[in-house]
């Protein structure tokens, strides 16, 4: 009898090669080079996205505008990857508020317990009882446009999904040992929220990150097409589209130049929060509103 | 009647009041930190003395605490009475009227398309799974999660109104309700899809296999019912989104629906009506999401027939 001796752990790793579908490969080279345009693309472009040319107005694609001009004469395509920088910019702003508030506040709430939690969570079906655009609509009434509004409105809108999934994520860590063996040595319970549980419930965190992210950058980009979003001068694609829509019949690439843009990126973002989903979070399938 | 359903029914009509206060309190209390007073806002505008900002401020009621404010707008809003318009001087009660019955038709016109697609594909490629069906639903899912609905319409007009030329842009009702429809469908399908997949792991789906009742059956009488009540909650989502949706569609094909009215005064900084119609549209749709309920309940074959 022979006996096969296993080489020690340390010395052999266990082969991870991550296997995604091509769609998911696809898509992240793709919002790869998004994020590259969103930060180089501007400077390294050249043509002012709010230079006007009022005598080339509505002009069809030539070598000089790569894919024509707007309504102002301003190039489509300079404003295209400025846009790229805003929506990405407001959407991962509001993204982090939505995070950062959620969270923050629904571990809280649920490690102080009793009436807080019966409070705060009232307070999040509330929010979650409001059609999410209205809600919007309101908190830019209610804080101004701009960048930073918008963000923060568009970030408020989401926070109670954080709020939802740090609580099922809080009852969930909660029956393990380790919380009880923390308690037994008499840690207050906010020291057991923030030090010892959120570590390990960043998991099901990332994932509502990647589902509410295409989330954000399509409540962004209704703002702007409404009218809400940032400063009225700068190019965002809502801007963009609600501008150019005026002129939609003699020049509909104005308008869908930036339309399929916003498309393209959340059909990316949303491919690869999908699949993020599948594979990291087994629980939470009603919660992604 | 039996007295579980009873109090599952006074439960959601609990709920759903509790939360159209809290709703009324919630835009109340957020249109109240608006930067700047109103009354200055508008006496800068139109050029008010003093005197005139005085009145303005009794006729709104504004020289009242919030608290009171609320209570005085609750009543009589209950009497269908919201007050009159900053901008317009027009009574806002008016306005919701004249504007409700685009937005009506739109959603309803949306949200059957939408329900009828989505149930029809999920319960297709249920009953043939290895039909394109499947794919469909995937392929609706994808559609509905990535694109946003005015880009489509835009998409839509340009495809259907300016190169086909089948039907004209302005009060257009058909192509908002398909674009929002289709929207709704991928939000259903493929949740409803999951659903039945798992409800067939079941024991009396494996009954009812081994007894050989066909496929088809098995789907629409045996797992169908038991889906339902999450068919019934992704409705409630679908209510939701579709209240958002309208203002859009509403924007792109110039109907003058409640969303329009909505997000008109929010640029125009009318306060009293953005209050007035949020209030309204979120407690359209609370309540629409408590019947929702409960019907849920009432059909939700678990609950028996005992109680």
């Amino acid at each position: 009898m022979t006996l096969e001796i296993s080489p020690p752990l340390a010395l052999a790793p266990p082969k991870q090669r991550l296997r995604l579908p091509l769609a998911v490969w696809i898509a992240t080279a793709l919002v790869v080079a998004a994020i590259l345009v969103a930060l180089i693309g501007p400077e390294l472009y050249g043509l002012d996205p709010l230079a006007q040319n009022l005598r080339q107005r509505n002009r069809p694609a030539s070598e000089m505008y790569v894919l024509g001009t707007a309504h102002l004469g301003r190039d489509i395509m300079a404003r295209l990857i400025t846009g790229l920088r805003m929506s990405l910019l407001v959407a991962a702003l509001a993204l982090g508020v939505a995070a950062a508030v959620g969270v923050v506040l629904g571990l809280a709430a649920s490690a102080i317990g009793g009436t807080t939690r019966w409070v705060f969570f009232g307070f999040v079906d509330l929010l979650r009882a409001m059609p999410g655009v209205l809600l919007a609509l309101v908190l830019v009434a209610a804080l101004g446009s701009g960048i930073g509004p918008v963000a923060l409105a568009v970030g408020l809108t989401f926070a109670p999904t954080f709020a939802l999934v740090a609580r099922e994520a809080y009852r969930r860590e909660r029956a393990l040992p380790y919380i009880g063996a923390i308690m037994a040595v008499g840690a207050r319970p906010m020291r057991i929220a923030f030090r010892h549980l959120l570590p390990n419930i960043i998991g099901p965190i990332v994932t509502q990150t990647a589902i509410i992210f295409p989330r954000c950058i399509v409540t962004e980009s209704v703002m702007s097409f409404l009218g809400l979003g940032a400063a009225p001068d700068s190019a965002t694609w809502g801007r963009m589209i609600a501008q150019a829509s005026r002129f939609f019949e003699t020049n509909p690439t104005a308008v869908m130049a930036p339309a399929l843009a916003l498309a393209l990126l959340t059909l990316c973002v949303a491919v690869i929060g999908s699949e993020a989903r599948r594979r990291l979070d087994p629980i939470q399938r009603d919660l992604a509103r | 009647m039996n007295l579980a359903v009873l109090l599952g029914a006074m439960a959601v009509v609990g709920r759903s009041l509790a939360l159209v206060v809290g709703i009324a309190v919630l835009v109340f209390v957020l249109l109240r930190i608006v930067p700047g007073d109103i009354v200055e806002l508008l006496a800068s505008e139109g050029g008010f003395s003093t005197g005139q900002m005085e009145q303005l401020r009794q006729e709104l009621g504004l020289d009242r605490s919030s608290p009171e404010q609320l209570v005085i707008w609750s009543i009589n809003a209950l009497t269908g009475d919201f007050g009159v318009s900053l901008r317009f001087q027009r009574p806002i009660s008016e306005m919701i009227w004249a504007a409700l019955p685009a937005t009506l038709q739109l959603g309803a016109l949306s949200f059957v398309i939408g329900m009828s697609l989505g149930i029809g594909a999920a319960l297709a490629a249920a009953i043939w799974p290895k039909s394109p069906w499947r794919l469909f639903v995937e392929a609706l899912n994808v559609w509905s999660v990535a694109f946003p609905t005015f880009c489509v319409g835009f998409a839509f007009i340009l495809v259907f109104v300016l190169w086909l030329r089948w039907m004209p842009l302005l009060g257009n009702l058909w192509l908002p309700a398909l674009v929002l429809g289709i929207d709704i469908a991928g939000q259903i399908a493929k949740p409803l899809l999951e659903d039945i997949e798992e409800a067939r792991q079941s024991a009396y789906v494996r009954t009812a296999l081994a007894k050989g009742v066909p496929r088809r059956v098995i789907v629409l009488r045996h797992v169908l019912p038991n889906a339902l009540p999450s068919l019934l909650a992704l409705t409630g989502l679908v209510l939701g989104g579709l209240a958002g949706g309208t203002v859009t569609m509403e924007v792109l094909f110039g109907h003058n629906g409640l969303g329009r009215l909505t997000l008109d005064s929010v640029l125009g900084r009318d306060y009293t009506v953005t209050q007035a119609t949020v209030i309204v549209i979120a407690t359209a749709v609370v309540l629409a999401n408590g019947l929702v309920a409960m019907i849920g309940q009432l059909l939700d074959p678990r609950r028996g027939k005992s109680g």
